[in-house]
């Protein structure tokens, strides 16, 4: 396990924010979604966090967000010293103490200078308690770019046979020098239960790491996403209280991780009432 | 005459490319077409899983572009298809271990021995895309009705245009309830933003999850619903003209909840 690392809201930047690259290899898995509900419900415990977009081309974080019509300049704005970092973070709609910095759209990952990258996320831990990186899926320039100025990873992993082969590619290729933890992205509890789909056991006997939280599949998620209004803004729900655990987690406190609970939807016990073969 | 040969890239990772290449290149099998499907994400392949062949790797794309092995020692002949052989891309190596004219050269050789060459391109729009494009002539693009899987393929979309490549579109993981609801983009609006011709319409099915754990096709299985749906749009790239399905019926369990709201 890492070692926690207590944050002081109010105070200066005496002592470094930590930069955490959340990563998965395979794409599609949820790190996006996974970044902004850690960055939004570790901003709502009252730290300070900056978001970094490291998908270069293709980013989405913004929209995520709902910061989409908000972001006026980029990450390569800043590495080309175009505007000041300053000018560059867009502050969240939600959270007060929650900044995004975007990707360009329009540009390669080939344009990012891997070194002053590393020089831009040191510069936002001066500032900032928490720096979350979304990495772009694969293992090319652009991983490269997003891991550079990270010292933790946390490796977002669906529970599918392909996702957890990346998975374990990924950890293979970052090493023990960035601590990385697990999140189990979409599990589906009641194809668990029938066997149609890998437990958290099954994932983490592969890949044995240190678990930092279980998330369940949810139409929910995918509505909050195209809102971009993070479900980790809601303080009730399961999905929502994940990700406050987790959270909490990352901020070192000692919480239970609950898995997400079988429940019986109203279809389920129709078709067992009528004899149907859904389970 | 040299098979067709096709890229099924999407942008966004997850979306579900290597799924769909299997299921396709399996259902134009079924229909007797000689198929190749070549595994373009080097160092995270996953094509050999979806399809079950992991264990019988011997040889892969890198090694066939070293001149270490013959094309025909690498592809891996699925079983339970005649005429469906894989080549896998290797797994410990970076996608810059072979060029774009390399990869082209592949392509066209493996276009030589079959009627279909389908690429599985790996997410994103960096090295691994510009080799997967490098051997294709036509383009599937692959997405699922979400504003970020749909901005990332606008943006691959673009750069195939610029590439004078002819493409058609798979919506993937549909929920038509959640359309229904007003919380799913539905077919015609992700249509209308990426203005390309639609080719298929893939539902939203946990099966998949399952038989791609399993390494076994959907088109395998004579009871999936999904099965059909890959022969359709394999009929179609055919040059047949087949309808589209439509989504609209709310099935049993829909109808028996809306009798009881309503009663």
């Amino acid at each position: 396990m890492h070692q926690p690392v207590p944050h002081e809201v109010a105070a200066p930047a005496a002592k470094l924010g930590r930069a955490i690259v959340v990563t998965s290899g395979k794409g599609g898995v949820g790190k996006t979604t996974t970044t902004a509900n850690l960055g939004t419900a570790l901003a709502q415990r009252g730290a300070r966090v900056a978001l970094v977009d490291a998908d270069v081309g293709l980013r989405n974080l913004d929209i995520v967000l709902g910061l989409e019509s908000r972001v006026k300049y980029h990450m390569l704005d800043v590495l080309e010293d175009k505007v000041s970092l300053d000018e560059a973070l867009v502050p969240d709609k939600h959270s007060p103490t929650l900044v995004l910095l975007a990707a360009a759209q329009s540009r390669e990952k080939e344009d990012v200078d891997t070194e002053k990258m590393r020089d831009l996320v040191q510069n936002l831990r001066e500032h900032y308690d928490y720096v979350l990186i979304d990495c772009p899926a694969g293992i090319e320039l652009g991983f490269k770019n997003a891991v550079v100025g990270a010292d933790e990873a946390i490796v977002v992993c669906t529970p599918e046979v392909s996702a957890v082969r990346d998975v374990d590619r990924v950890v293979g290729l970052l090493g023990n020098r960035f601590k990385p933890q697990l999140i189990i992205n979409r599990l589906r509890p009641q194809l668990v239960k029938k066997g149609k789909m890998l437990s958290v056991e099954d994932v983490n006997a592969i890949l044995r790491l240190p678990l930092l939280g279980v998330i369940a599949d949810e139409p929910e998620i995918i509505i909050t996403t195209n809102k971009g209004e993070p479900l980790a803004l809601r303080h009730e729900g399961e999905t929502a209280s994940a990700y406050h655990a987790i959270a909490a987690r990352i901020a070192g406190e000692d919480v239970p991780a609950p898995e997400p609970e079988l429940k019986e939807s109203l279809i389920d016990k129709l078709g067992s009432l009528f004899g149907g073969k859904r389970a | 005459m040299a098979g067709r040969r096709i890229v099924l890239t999407s942008g966004k990772g997850g979306v579900g490319k290597t799924t769909t290449t299997a299921n396709l290149g399996a259902a134009l099998a079924k229909r007797g077409s000689r198929v190749i499907l070549v595994d373009a994400d080097i160092g995270l392949r996953n094509l050999d899983l979806v399809l079950g062949l992991e264990k019988r790797i011997v040889f892969d794309l890198v090694e066939v572009a070293e001149g270490r092995c013959q094309l025909r020692q690498a592809l891996i002949k699925d079983k339970r298809f005649e005429s469906l052989s894989i080549l896998p891309a290797a797994q410990t190596r970076d996608k810059d271990a072979i060029t774009e004219s390399q990869f082209e050269a592949i392509v066209a050789q493996a276009a030589q021995n079959a009627d279909y060459v389908l690429i599985d391109c790996p997410a994103g729009i960096e090295g691994g895309f510009r080799n997967a494009v490098a051997g294709a002539k036509e383009a599937i693009v692959v997405t699922t009705p979400e504003v970020s899987a749909i901005r990332d393929a606008d943006r691959v979309v673009g750069k195939l245009n610029d590439r004078a490549l002819p493409m058609r579109l798979i919506v993937n993981r549909l929920r038509p309830e959640m359309v229904r609801s007003g919380d799913m983009l539905s077919v015609e609006d992700v249509c209308e933003i990426l203005a390309i011709e639609l080719l298929g319409i893939v539902p939203d099915d946990a099966e998949v999850i399952d038989t791609t754990n399993r390494g076994e096709p959907i088109v395998l299985d004579p009871a999936a619903k999904l099965g059909g749906i890959y022969d359709k749009i394999a009929r179609r790239l055919e040059g047949e003209m087949v309808p589209f399905t439509t989504f609209d019926s709310q099935g049993f369990f829909g109808k028996l909840l809306g009798a009881l709201k309503a009663g």
